[in-house]
């Protein structure tokens, strides 16, 4: 009798092994482990399935996963089926509590458990082939799937021991295979996620095709925090197509039978917006009011030793400011969220890194708990921190449930680059002390503009400290006497999390400010900070590596100039050596040497293919990128006025992975720091010019 | 109505004019490979070939294209896969990916006239296909070993055409 394919796969899904896979805890987490539903399964039919919750926006994450499973259970990485939870639960939350994929945390939040998850499975296969067999463990490996005893020839699919295996009880301490011992760039093993990404096959959230769907583009107000004050739906009276103009927060979504007629008719709706005062608002404005937020004493936010008595008997000191503008993401795929709003169930497509944020989204506007809600998670065409809110869920919610049908809400560019959610625009005002010796002996940081976790409902700032704001201050190396201090000024555009956070304006103060200091104590820039690394190995290992690679030790070749920055953060120590011509006043950035310290590097192509994106990201925003505000409004559209890299503007860019024993870190976010003060730095050692105000075009001072 | 060939078969849509081929491939003809990303050719995410060159489908309006042939990255590799397509996924291009079927049109326009593209070329051919995620080299260098297969096959076949002869 033959089986249908169907009943097969029923009956062989039916017996499996799963094992739960832990929560991930960190240094920084004192929660304990949590067993739950993430993970492993093998099933009978030898399909390998782990159920996790980062979601791939391109940072290579769900291959890095299955490689650190497939490396300890003993089967290609390509045979392992990475999927996403349809909720975000308990098992899946970081130690603050959310199921985000941010922090640069896919790999090292999950190494451990999914290593354990790994061994314990190949532990009950071994332990049942040996049963099988009636042959020791000892003479039995787990490799391509199967269970080998190499001494008799004989294999088994792993398939074939599930049922066995699955009865037997699991070791809590299973027997690990090590790690191997070298960072070296292998470029054999394939991302999981490429082959489809090349065939137009691969499911972004613009692509969700849910039958029925409706399309919605929307209208917003220009300027941030305006409301609907009027609309005359009789202005796109005649436009083919519409199925509704729906009400939403700032604005409205236009629901159509097609993207492009929700558009042209959203485009085209006369619409009237509530004036507010934030419609005056300048950049200039802006930065007049954080330049004022400087002045008197600031709110303070750490003192570290006798910073005062410091400065008194210092023998020369430093006191300079620096500002960034505000940043958008430009993630290529825009904003979008499929939503199908029933009265008792909500079911969302979306390519979301903020799993949580979703949920508390749903809660707040539909009052749906979270077992109410489905969310497929969809490959990212880009993340960046962008996608971390919940506002196009919401768009698509009220949207769905006013049509009475799925809706695909999709933003176009203007509405991406224009509607806020920006890396907020900061100043800093920086003073050192020096020493006879040369040495740092106090430093004060002191930040003046928004403080964005103020503006997250799932985030309180206890004490002053904004997590979002101190990162690559806080904790900088130089200076055993530190003082640091925050005034929050209120901005009234939506903030967000950009690549790398606060280190990205942070890394470009404190290097910046650092280079400046080695020249006032006419020291090499190398030289100077090498002197401050003593009992900072990692600093020292990276800032010696890109050295060596940019031959800083020797002249610099002809009209070439040469910068150099060093930050840790997400738990990795990054060195970046900038090396630019001139050409009429305007850097040619030639050469870029990076060299990045992330303890083992678990897929080292993706850490290079990481460290050269973050270069080329961070150059475009260090060189021209800003989201200057006038009138209240966005004064940027579309890709002619924020683009990114061209083919033909980008570097030569080395990498270099160095590993000093120091324990996981993360590789999404760490390269975008170094990149902007390691090219003001080689701009000053052109020009004798520092810049402490970007983007470099701009050409403020 | 309007008629078209798209991967190789003909179809016939009606839609309101002026709309841009994107639009049509997209939401009407269901398929998704190709990107919007801008809306006014400025990223070079939606590129397709009409008539074998390439075009960005964002703001090509569909009238355009009637009783033209249109390839997208779906109908690039139907029969067997393209030598980019192999390139990309043995270099491990695509990051996020949104770019990549853009790009790839884009790269297999120019090898279909050039199958040695000097780094200039290459420049030329794809500076207006944006990629946010920053993987320009292994694009470039995917496209180097793509062309490098693409000359050995004609090289082949020259090779097999002559015995044939002799």
């Amino acid at each position: 009798m033959t089986q249908s394919r169907r009943e097969f796969l029923q009956s062989s899904a039916a017996i499996a092994l799963t094992v739960a896979i832990a929560r991930p805890t960190l240094a920084a987490d004192e929660s304990p482990a949590t067993p739950g539903n993430a993970y492993l399964r093998v099933g009978a039919d030898n399909r390998v399935t782990a159920v996790l919750p980062t979601s791939e926006m391109g940072q290579g994450t769900h291959t890095g996963q299955a490689m650190i499973l497939g490396e300890e259970l003993g089967i290609d990485p390509s045979q392992i089926h990475i999927e996403m939870p349809l909720r975000p639960a308990e098992p899946y939350r970081l130690f603050f509590g959310q199921m985000r994929s941010v922090g640069s945390y896919g790999i090292r939040a999950w190494y451990e458990p999914l290593k354990k998850a790994a061994a314990q499975v190949r532990a009950v296969l071994l332990e049942a082939a040996g049963e099988r067999w009636r042959v020791p463990v000892s003479e039995l490996d787990a490799t391509d799937g199967q269970v080998v005893h190499a001494l008799s020839g004989r294999r088994v699919p792993f398939g074939e021991l599930v049922e066995a295996a699955a009865a037997l009880p699991l070791p809590e301490d299973p027997p690990m295979r090590p790690a191997p011992d070298t960072n070296d760039v292998d470029h054999t093993t394939r991302r999981v996620d490429v082959p489809a990404k090349v065939d137009g096959s691969a499911v972004f959230g613009t692509d969700v095709d849910v039958p029925g769907c409706l399309h919605g583009a929307v209208r917003m107000s220009p300027v941030y925090g305006a409301e609907v004050l009027s609309l005359d739906a009789d202005s796109i009276e005649g436009f083919p197509g519409i199925e509704a103009i729906v009400p939403v927060p700032n604005g409205v979504v236009v629901v159509a039978d097609s993207w492009w007629r929700a558009k042209r008719a959203a485009d085209a709706l006369s619409i009237e917006f509530t004036d507010t005062d934030d419609a005056t608002l300048s950049s200039e404005a802006l930065s007049a009011a954080m330049r004022e937020g400087l002045e008197g004493d600031l709110p303070p936010v750490v003192r570290r030793g006798d910073v005062d008595a410091q400065f008194q008997s210092a023998v020369k000191t430093v006191d300079v400011i620096y500002e960034v503008p505000f940043l958008t993401h430009i993630c290529m795929e825009p904003l979008v969220c499929t939503a199908h709003t029933r009265e008792n169930h909500l079911e969302l497509w979306m390519p979301t890194q903020g799993h949580d944020i979703v949920r508390m989204t749903v809660e707040r506007v539909l009052g749906f708990t979270n077992e109410q809600m489905t969310l497929h998670t969809t490959y990212l065409g880009g993340g960046f921190g962008r996608k971390t809110h919940g506002e196009i869920a919401e768009q698509a919610i009220l949207a769905s449930r006013a049509v009475g049908a799925p809706v695909k809400v999709m933003w176009s560019r203007e509405d991406d680059i224009q509607q806020g959610y920006y890396r907020p625009a900061m100043m800093a005002r920086l003073r050192g002390a020096l020493d006879a010796n040369n040495r740092i002996t106090a430093m004060h940081a002191q930040l003046s503009g928004p403080q964005m976790g103020r503006t997250f409902e799932h985030v309180t700032v206890r004490d002053n400290n904004d997590f979002f704001s101190v990162a690559s201050l806080i904790d900088q190396p130089y200076a055993e006497h530190f003082a640091m201090d925050h005034r929050h000024l209120d901005v009234p555009m939506p903030l967000s999390p950009w690549r790398a956070v606060s280190s990205s304006q942070n890394g470009f103060f404190m290097e910046g400010f650092i280079d400046e200091m080695a020249a006032a104590a006419g020291m090499d820039p190398v030289a100077f900070r090498r002197a401050h690394f003593e009992a900072h190995p990692r600093h020292l290992a990276v800032l010696d590596r890109v050295a060596e690679m940019s031959q800083w030790d020797a002249p610099a070749p002809d009209g070439r100039h040469r910068g150099v920055a060093v930050v840790q953060s997400y738990g990795s120590a990054v060195a970046q050596a900038v090396t630019l011509r001139m050409e009429r006043e305007r850097p040619v950035v030639e050469h870029v040497a990076v060299a990045i310290d992330c303890g083992r590097a678990i897929y080292p192509d993706a850490v290079e293919a990481q460290m050269k994106g973050s270069v080329i990201e961070g150059l475009a925003a260090a060189l021209r990128h800003e989201v200057p505000i006038a009138d209240g409004r966005a004064q940027r559209s579309n890709f002619h006025d924020y683009s990114p890299l061209r083919i033909d503007e980008i570097p030569d860019i080395e990498v270099s992975i160095v590993d000093t024993g120091a324990p996981l870190g993360g590789v999404g976010e760490p390269g975008i720091p170094p990149l902007a003060p390691a090219l003001t730095n080689a701009i000053f050692s052109a020009t004798g010019k520092r810049v402490r105000v970007l983007p470099v075009s701009a050409r403020r001072t | 109505m309007l008629e078209f060939t798209v991967n190789g078969e003909s179809v016939r849509v009606e839609v309101d004019p002026g709309t841009p081929l994107l639009w049509v491939l997209r939401d009407t003809l269901k398929l998704n490979g190709t990107k919007y990303a801008c809306g006014r050719s400025l990223c070079g995410a939606c590129t397709v070939h009409v008539d074998g060159s390439p075009v960005r489908a964002c703001v090509m309006p569909i009238e355009s294209a009637a009783n033209r042939a249109v390839t997208t990255i779906e109908g690039l590799g139907a029969e067997k896969p393209h030598p980019l397509q192999t390139a990309w996924i043995e270099a491990n291009v695509p990051q996020c990916g949104y770019c990549q079927s853009g790009q790839i049109m884009s790269a297999a326009a120019l090898l279909a006239s050039n199958p040695n593209p000097s780094d200039a070329d290459i420049d030329v051919a794809m500076a207006g296909n944006l990629c946010r995620c920053g993987t320009y080299d292994r694009i470039r260098k995917a496209i180097k070993t793509a062309g490098a297969r693409i000359r050995d096959d004609r090289a082949a076949v020259r090779d097999d055409n002559r015995s044939t002869v002799t």
